[in-house]
């Protein structure tokens, strides 16, 4: 394609580099999920996730020993310990400490400080402390603020938290299963319904065939908003009320307009010799459907239910609207993550967990069969 | 399909685990009225009845409110099974309208009920609980008031009980941090005005404050608002204004809105004023606990504790004081309160005994002894407050010279949770005070 | 019962429940009702072959009158009436629709709606024609392509968590841990700020003036009659509006350019990206166009593999360079792909919710119809005035619904 030989290799050389460009601005949001979502909390607040594989430096506030453990030594009250081991957590090295809100690195370890009223404290870098006083010490220990560099750390806890840990109220395990107990029967069920219809519009001749495809192709745009409350109305008349059932007749009726199209378009294609030897030998139009037509058809039926699938599983509206009531039984994780982004807007952790596990499915979905995706996005955009 | 069923029937399997809590406090043991337990326990048996609760409370509430819960259950056998929603306002209206309502909806809006209540979505409450109330209440009758509603024929019914109040005119504050800064609480408006330019002039950012709740988003700045009105406007007008006797853009409320804005400015808020919209209100209070700490000073009912960092001490790493009021303006020691509502969105007998629960004093007394729980049912024993400063709050809605409840509360849906919650995002937006108050009184209009 | 299982019990129900329909009713058909036997065998095969497509496409029919038609049809009709206490419906005509129109609110939503419209499949397809001309190049393009293409299979609500971890925002002297603030406060003013934040995006604008500048051009040419044929009526009259269009759009560039250079930018300060009015708009369209160039790429690269080599190799013959072979040999080869592209996201557009109602829920100035639709609907419990507002979305919809239709018939001939 390239014309001018000579400049040939430059321009591959630019139009790679253009591509990787391209490509890291598009994954880089998603990779910047994934990161975080096997960081600690503390992790994700100290440091970007770009800077996940370098140590954070972390504001920590740490507590001496109490006053009840004073004891008198050189008749001052003294208390001494490890302000890590206090904590019970690891020692870090210490780069630099304060005692007072207003200034947390006032200090280098191993300094020796005189906080007024007799009191001094002497911190060291693993977080030894020596704390003196010439009063009695009451009630808690002094505070401490320490800066310490804390080294990289990944976790599959909150994966672990997020699905497997029954006690918690946030978890996704539920909702997990919800959102595939809606999808599955949702992908199904049009399929074979639009199957029938998409063979009647490609091979059989009757009056206002062509004035029927029109009509689906019009209804192909028709925004689902129009059907919130309209059909939340007919589904309380009939009985149905909010839950699975609804949900799965709603979002059958939503995909029929696609599946009918794509369908079509690609029954259509088929060498009509096929279909006219099988009549000729005797084939009634059910037999044709099922004995050639269908299984010709896979690749459509694939495409179609890949696009249902990703779909249903991604939806919100309708699942809000047709589905989730005050039971609590049936929330589907985009509804449980709406939830979390307000309940815990700034605890990363939790939400990029949350987030991931939901998009995880469609992300195999996607690549798995991105084929029949690709030929399915071909054959499904009206012309 | 096979593996999908197995996996269906491990999630469940998690599901019933979660909601299986073990009791907090044994029974037969502590101060707690057990005596109220056990005549409740003797007397109601709904075994394998399953009663469902739906309200606004997550996380630490909702642990909060299911570990009440688990002595209901204990107590009668039923399944309750407790949703919360953020989206709580829109949900229920869902709800109501696909006839899939919950037993029991927790109200945090009366308005809000008494919208549903005309619609004919909510039931009057059971013979008899409005002189429970009366009776049994501190103030009881004015709770009564409250909750009593135009049903759809346009008859007066009690359609809800109050089970927790909330004071709201607190300020959170971490001692320590103003120990080590050598800052006093103040004891007048006057003086926090003070106290906050001090901060600045030291260099620190006084307030941490987050509007945001998502679709409930910007209701913390009409407590704010409601506060200041309380504090510049004699309650008459505070009740005038409620009820939309005065126009809402009326120079009053538009002032009161402007006290507001005295604090959101840009030097005196932590990330500045275009993060007040955009943090949450649980997250807010946090930037008092950071090292260094993000903030100073931070307004917000009695229930935020529940979102304290793990293993805050009320009182001790954490401590609050009235938000007070203005001494030249001599308007006594005005306090904002509110409380949640419980309302019958599907009559079933197990939500009537339910609702006979919320009467024992134990039901109260769990969650008390715990913490964010304020009650005016006098019968309860308040030695069993999980911590000290619950009692202080008990003091300062005893030392009130005038109570007014949450005024946004009160206003029709459409106002109190919609257009009063985005008119204060706009204003914090940079919105003048007198076009977002002339937008809500628009709305108002349109409402009538 | 057991979700699942009910869930299980409902795909052996439905799929088996058509399958038997499809067989029993085939076969009452044909055996029973017009049995191809006897005295009437032929006329009976005729008949049972008029009705036979009815018998396939009942189903199918009856979910779409019901959950598609017979919707637009009753929110036409609530939109028309108003609730009344303790329940039923009083018609009170065009009140609702006026309420609407003078609700600033709704302007909010419709302007926007507007912006989204413009922007986002004006950007998506920009960005899939590029991915889409640079992969086709490269070895590695197929692997490119699905990189590029995956954020279509996330969710509206996973994105945009993810999109808002980009957008995060810690107050100043904090670690940020947001991208593009970090960015941000890598600026500070100097000559590097100059080039990235002033004299870069200016260039784009001006770039994009001349791009719009040229399509205007290209569009009103034909009209001016230059090229010997003048068009129809109601072509000519969509070529000028087109065209008009196009000289606002280079218009407001040209002003934005110079307010690119003038604007005062708060270096140093962490920035709460979704609540700066106007421009969180496009911080919320970057999370639809993000997900939204695969589609038109995969749908482009298509068609431009779809081109014939002959027709690029004849004009390289001519010694055309490549900016020509690409605007004058491909470009009216694929325009038709792209018009396919355009409207699709259109759609889509006129549609999103989810993003809106996840990141900002329609606060600071970033309403949009869909939005404000559901905010009417189930927060006001205002059916009237939700409903027209669903309305107001039908009919932007609705000339690309009669293009549709039109074309689909046009193929059918």
């Amino acid at each position: 394609m390239d014309n001018i030989a000579g400049k040939k290799s430059a321009l591959t050389w630019a139009v790679n580099i253009a591509v990787v460009a391209l490509v890291a601005l598009w994954v880089f949001p998603t990779v910047g999920l994934l990161v975080s979502s096997f960081r600690t909390g503390d992790q994700i607040a100290s440091s970007g996730w770009w800077r996940s594989m370098l140590p954070t430096e972390q504001n920590l506030t740490l507590r001496t020993a109490g006053g009840d453990e004073a004891e008198l030594v050189d008749g001052l009250y003294t208390v001494s310990g490890n302000l890590f081991a206090h904590e019970g957590r690891e020692p870090l090295n210490i780069s630099a400490f304060g005692t007072s809100s207003r200034d947390v690195g006032a200090y280098t370890p191993g300094e020796t400080v005189d906080m007024g009223d007799g009191e001094i404290i002497m911190v060291g870098e693993t977080g030894d402390y020596v704390y003196t006083s010439v009063e009695e010490m009451s009630g808690r220990g002094q505070r401490v603020f320490v800066t310490a560099k804390v080294a990289p750390e990944f976790t599959l806890e909150n994966y672990d938290n997020m699905l497997f840990n029954p006690n918690n109220i946030e978890g996704m395990s539920k909702a997990f299963f919800n959102t595939l107990t809606v999808s599955i029967p949702a992908t199904i069920i049009p399929i074979l319904v639009a199957a029938f219809a998409a063979y009647a519009l490609a091979w059989m001749d009757f009056p206002g065939r062509a004035l029927l495809i029109a009509a689906i192709v019009g209804l192909l745009v028709v925004p689902l908003q129009l059907a919130l409350i309209p059909l939340l109305k007919f589904h309380n008349e009939i009985g149905i009320g909010k839950g699975y059932l609804g949900v799965w007749l709603a979002h059958t009726g939503f995909g029929l307009p696609l599946a009918i199209y794509i369908l079509r378009n690609y029954m259509v294609g088929l060498p009509r010799d096929i279909i006219e030897n099988a009549k000729v030998d005797g084939a009634t139009d059910f037999q044709i459907f099922t004995k050639i037509i269908l299984p010709l058809s896979f690749p459509a039926l694939a495409s179609f239910a890949i696009f249902q699938f990703l779909w249903t599983w991604n939806d919100l509206l309708v699942a809000i609207v047709f589905l989730i009531d005050a039971s609590g039984e049936t929330t589907v994780m985009t509804k449980q993550i709406i939830e979390l982004l307000g309940t815990r807007g700034g605890n990363w952790e939790i939400l990029a967990t949350a987030a991931f596990v939901s998009i995880a499915v469609p992300l195999v979905v996607f690549f798995a069969m991105q084929k029949y995706l690709v030929r399915g996005l071909l054959a499904g955009s009206v012309k | 399909m096979k593996t999908i069923l197995f996996a269906g029937v491990a999630g469940i399997a998690l599901a019933s685990a979660a909601s299986a809590q073990d009791l907090k406090f044994p029974i037969g043991e502590g101060d707690f009225n057990w005596d109220s337990y056990n005549e409740f326990a003797e007397s109601h048996d709904l075994s394998g009845e399953t009663l469902t609760v739906f309200g606004p409370w997550l996380s630490g509430d909702q642990t909060l409110f299911e570990s009440m819960l688990a002595y209901f259950e204990e107590a009668t056998g039923a399944d309750v099974q407790y949703t919360g929603s953020d989206g709580f306002e829109t949900q229920i209206r869902i709800d109501t309208e696909a006839g899939s309502a919950p037993n029991i909806a927790v109200f945090p809006q009366p308005g809000l009920a008494r919208d549903l209540a005309s619609l004919g979505y909510l039931e009057p409450m059971p013979e008899g609980t409005g002189d429970w109330v009366a009776e049994n209440y501190a103030a009881g009758q004015s709770w009564v008031d409250l909750a009593t509603f135009e049903g759809p024929e346009g008859n007066e019914n009690l359609y809800g009980f109050f089970y927790k109040a909330d004071v709201k005119s607190l300020v959170w504050y971490v001692p320590e941090n103003f120990e080590d800064a050598g800052y006093e609480v103040p004891e007048s408006m006057e003086e926090l005005k003070a106290l906050t330019e001090q901060m600045v002039e030291d260099g620190e950012t006084p307030w941490c404050i987050g509007i945001g709740s998502g679709g409930a988003t910007g209701w913390p700045a009409t407590d704010w608002v409601e506060d200041m009105m309380l504090r510049t406007q004699a309650p008459e007008v505070y009740d005038q204004w409620v009820a939309n006797e005065i126009p809402f853009d009326d120079p009053a409320v538009v002032g009161a809105i402007e006290e507001f804005g005295w604090f959101v400015s840009d030097d005196y808020v932590a990330g500045g004023k275009a993060a007040v919209a955009s943090t949450d209100f649980r997250d807010s209070p946090k930037g008092l606990f950071d090292s260094p700490p993000q903030c100073y000073l931070h307004r917000q009912a009695s229930f935020i504790p529940t979102f304290f960092p793990e293993g805050t001490e009320i009182g001790v790493d954490a401590d609050f004081f009235y938000f007070p009021a203005y001494e030249e303006k001599d308007l006594g020691q005005p306090v904002l309160g509110a409380g949640t509502m419980f309302g019958i969105t599907e009559a079933s007998d197990a939500a009537n005994v339910f609702m006979q629960w919320l009467q024992t004093p134990i039901a109260h007394e769990i969650w008390m002894a715990q913490t964010g729980f304020l009650t005016p049912l006098t019968t309860v024993n308040t030695e069993v407050f999980g911590d000290p400063t619950l009692k202080k709050m008990n003091d300062i809605l005893l030392d009130a010279t005038t109570f007014r409840f949450d005024g946004s509360d009160l206003m029709p849906g459409g106002v109190g949770a919609g257009s009063f919650w985005t008119g204060m995002v706009d204003y914090v937006g940079g919105e003048s005070a007198e076009s977002v108050a002339s937008e809500i009184q628009d709305s108002w209009d349109a409402l009538k | 019962m057991n979700p699942a299982l009910q869930g299980l019990l409902t795909i052996v129900i439905g799929v088996g429940g058509c399958v038997a329909y499809f067989y029993f009713s085939n076969i009452l058909l044909d055996k029973v009702l017009f049995p191809p036997r006897g005295p009437n065998a032929g006329r009976n095969i005729n008949r049972a072959n008029v009705i036979r497509p009815w018998l396939f496409l009942a189903p199918a029919l009856i979910a779409l009158g019901l959950y598609l038609a017979y919707p637009v049809f009753e929110t036409l009709r609530l939109s028309l009436t108003q609730r009344v206490r303790g329940g039923g419906y009083e018609f009170v005509g065009l009140a609702n629709y006026q309420q609407m129109l003078r609700e600033p609110k709704f302007w909010e939503g419709f302007n926007n709606n507007l912006l989204w419209l413009i922007v986002v499949p004006a950007a998506s397809t920009a960005f899939g024609l590029l991915a889409a001309q640079l992969t086709d190049r490269i070895k590695w393009g197929s692997i490119a392509k699905s990189l590029i293409f995956m954020p279509m299979a996330i969710s509206f609500v996973g994105a945009a968590v993810i999109f808002k971890l980009i957008y995060d925002t810690r107050p100043a002297g904090q670690e940020q841990i947001g991208v593009l603030n970090a960015v941000w406060l890598g600026f500070d003013g100097g000559i590097g700020s100059f080039i990235w934040l002033r004299l870069v995006p200016a260039l784009l604008l001006l770039a994009l003036a001349a791009g719009a500048g040229a399509l205007g051009w290209s569009l009103m040419k034909p009209v001016l009659g230059r090229e010997g044929r003048s068009p129809g009526l109601i072509f000519g009259a969509l070529r000028i509006l087109s065209a008009v269009l196009m000289a606002l759009l280079v218009y407001l560039m040209l002003r934005q350019t110079i307010a690119v250079f003038v604007a005062d930018l708060p270096y140093g300060q962490p920035q709460t990206w979704l609540t700066i009015p106007f421009w969180n708009n496009f911080f919320l369209m970057i999370v639809l166009i993000w997900i939204q160039t695969g589609f038109a790429m995969v749908l482009l690269s298509a068609a431009l593999r779809g081109i014939p080599e002959e027709t690029v190799e004849a004009a390289i013959v001519d010694g055309a360079n490549p900016w020509q072979i690409f605007f004058k040999i491909k470009m009216p080869q694929i325009v038709g792909t792209i018009v396919v592209v355009w409207t699709t996201i259109t759609i889509i557009v006129l549609k999103v919710f989810d993003i809106v109602f996840a990141m900002t829920n329609g606060q600071w100035e970033t309403q949009v119809l869909a939005n404000y639709m559901y905010d009417k609907l189930f927060r006001a419990n205002d059916w009237g005035v939700g409903s027209a507002g669903a309305m107001v979305i039908m009919l932007m919809v609705t000339p690309i619904l009669i293009w549709n239709v039109y074309n689909a018939r046009r193929e059918m001939r």
